[in-house]
Formats: structure tokens, sequence, C-alpha cells
């Protein structure tokens, strides 16, 4: 080995030791890339099963479903879930452009979940004022975990499905601290019921 | 029993105390029939002097709201900061429960139960926002001092590898020029 090259080994060596010790100190100073941050959300139905949800539903008859919000912020999160009950003719939200619907929420859900943590809530719910008039089903009471809830929702017969069919969806918002509201995070999850006469 | 006063005979002293008696025993019934009366109004009107309209409702549940939306910021920036918030979970999750009945019961027009259930969620988190902001500081104490013990110890062991370094250097030069000149070829002179 050359006289250069033996001082190009020990430079190295002791820069390479220097870095070992300096190692600690970097991790304060120099910052990770950050992850991926998002959130999830999921709705099941009975035995916690993708697909078995309510679909024939009558008055007093209690359902259960299960829903979900998972945290991937990197962060302690607020989150609020919106519970909006649709007809088939009122809107979704929009996926595309991310924006809620414009519909008014039935009740909420406060979840408050730190990073890397998953909140799941069995949420069980009847119609207990469920009235029929013609090609009309108006829906005037839901009870949702024990909670009466005022809806009033008409809808209308659809001749195609053969039913009076309504949504009940779920929206996930989130709490800016910035501008110290809410705001909709881009996810919902529902299902389609078909509400039917009592036998 | 009769009493022998200067009003005159035994018997006048009689029937003046017997009416007497009469009297006050009319004043009695008087009093108990003003006290049952004045029960019942204040049993009957109380609720409607305390019941809670719903300007007082709304502004109950935006209180609840402004606190619970504090909290919630405060300790995600204790959590952010290193400090273990998972005491607060609960109460947390309590005060979002009683949220949801307020705006539930204010929904439903029922006032009262909005009000309470907006004060119970105000009280659940009641001295979060100080322990949080308190924990906050105490990981960022903590935080500071792990970095100036690892900056402190990083150049205390850099000043010391600087220096054995020098050292090093001058005796591997010595070592090498020795093996160097060891393998350097000696001139032999023909004789």
């Amino acid at each position: 080995m050359t006289f250069e090259g033996f001082r190009l080994l020990y430079v190295l060596a002791c820069v390479g030791l220097g870095l070992v010790i300096l190692s600690p100190t970097l991790a304060f100073v120099v910052t990770a890339p950050s992850e991926v941050r998002f959130s999830e959300m999921w709705i099941l139905g009975s035995g916690r099963l993708i697909g078995k949800y309510p679909f024939n539903v009558t008055m007093n008859e209690v359902y259960k479903v299960y829903l979900g919000v998972g945290n991937r912020m990197g962060e302690f999160e607020y989150y609020r879930v919106y519970v909006k009950l649709r007809n088939q003719t009122e809107p979704l939200p929009d996926a595309l452009n991310g924006t809620p619907s414009v519909l008014e929420s039935v009740f909420e859900y406060n979840v408050f979940l730190s990073s890397k943590t998953v909140w799941e809530k069995e949420i069980s719910f009847y119609f207990e004022e469920i009235a029929f008039d013609g090609n009309n089903c108006r829906i005037s009471k839901l009870v949702m975990d024990d909670c009466a809830l005022k809806v009033d929702k008409v809808g209308g017969w659809d001749e195609e499905s053969q039913g009076f069919h309504f949504e009940l969806f779920f929206e996930l918002w989130l709490y800016d601290a910035a501008v110290s509201r809410f705001q909709y995070h881009s996810r919902f999850v529902g299902f389609l019921m078909n509400v039917t006469r009592n036998q | 029993m009769r009493i022998c006063l200067n009003l005159g005979t035994c018997k006048d002293v009689e029937t003046e105390l017997c009416s007497r008696a009469k009297g006050f025993e009319m004043k009695a019934y008087w009093i108990v029939a003003c006290l049952v009366v004045l029960t019942l109004t204040l049993v009957w009107f109380a609720p409607a002097c305390f019941a809670v309209n719903r300007d007082e409702a709304s502004a109950n549940i935006g209180e609840a709201e402004r606190d619970l939306s504090l909290a919630s910021s405060v300790v995600a920036e204790a959590e952010k900061a290193g400090a273990n918030v998972s005491a607060y979970l609960a109460r947390f999750d309590d005060a979002g429960k009683l949220l949801s009945e307020a705006y539930a019961a204010f929904g439903r027009g029922d006032y009262d139960n909005a009000s309470f259930y907006a004060i119970q969620c105000a009280d659940a988190v009641d001295g979060v926002v100080e322990n949080a902001t308190r924990l906050k500081m105490e990981a960022e104490a903590a935080y500071r001092n792990s970095m100036f013990l690892a900056a402190g110890t990083s150049s205390f062991y850099l000043s010391l590898l600087f220096v054995l370094s020098l050292f090093g250097w001058r005796f591997l030069k010595n070592r090498y020029f020795k093996r160097v000149l060891g393998m350097k070829p000696e001139v032999v002179t023909d004789e």
C-alpha cells in the first residue's frame, strides 16, 4: 500500500468513527422522511363481516353494524363521524371532489385516537316510527345507541328494485386546530336498506 | 282548669280563652293551607323558572365544543412533544359521548338535557388543558436535556478522537516508515 493510500484509509476510519460518535446528536437534528399520513374507515355487518349488512329492515327491530376508524396520521387526532340518512334521490358525498353530503347529520360520534390506534364501535339502531302512505314511506324516528333521533325522511317506491330504499352512511371529519373547526376527511362508508312493512 | 283574673267572672274568662283558642286554631289552618299552596306553586313553577331555552342550550353546547377542541389540541401537542397522553383518552371518550348526547337532545328539542350533557362534557375535560400543558413542558424539557446530553457527550468524544487520531497518525506513520525502510533493498558491493 502506498503512503497516500494508507493516509486516506486512516482519514476515512477517523471520519467513520466520528460519525458513529456524532450519531446520537444527529438523531435529534436530522428528521426522518415522514410516512404517508392517512386515516382508515370501515363498516362491517353482523359477525364483523363485510357484506352482511342489514338490508330488509322493519320497524322496531334492532340491527347492528360495526364502525371503525384508524389513525395513521402520525399524531393524536380528534375525529368526528357524522351519521346521515338519505333516500334514493338525495346525494352522497362527492368522492371525486372530496366534498361531504349536504344533508344534515342525525347523530355524531366523537373519536379521539393516538397515532397508530384504531377505534371500533358496535352500533345498534332501529326505526321507531315508520309510516307507509301509498308510494311513500316516512321514517320519523331513528333510535341509535339508545338515543332517540328525529329524522323525518320520506322515500318513494322504487319500481326497478321494488322497495323503499334508504341509505345510512357515515362521514369522517377531522378537527383542524389551525382553523379551529372540523373539515371533511374525504372518507365515508354506508349501506343501503330496504324498509319493509312488519309481517 | 279555671283561671280567675281581673277580667270578670270565671265563666267569662273561660269563654274568652275558648274563643282565643279557636282563633289560634283557625290561624294555624290558614298557615298550613298557605304553606301547602306555596309548596305546590313552587313545585309547579320551579321547572319553568330553571328551564333552559334554545339559546342557552346552544351556548352551553358551543362552550363544551370549544373546551373539548382546545383540550384535544393541547393533548395532541403534548403527544407530539413526546408526552404519554394515554391517561386522557378515557376522559376524552366520555366527553365525546356526552357531547353526542347533547347534540341529540338538542335535535329533539330537549334543551334541558342538551344543556345538562354539554355542561357534563365540559366538566369531563376540566383541567386537561393545564395538565397536558404541564406534560408538554416536561416532555420538551426532557427532550432538550437529552439533546444537550447527547451533544455534550458527542463533543467530548469527538475531541478525544481528534487528539488520539493525531497521536495515532504519528505512531502509525512511524511504524509504516520503519516497515518500508526495513523492506528497502541493501546495495551489496561486488568484491
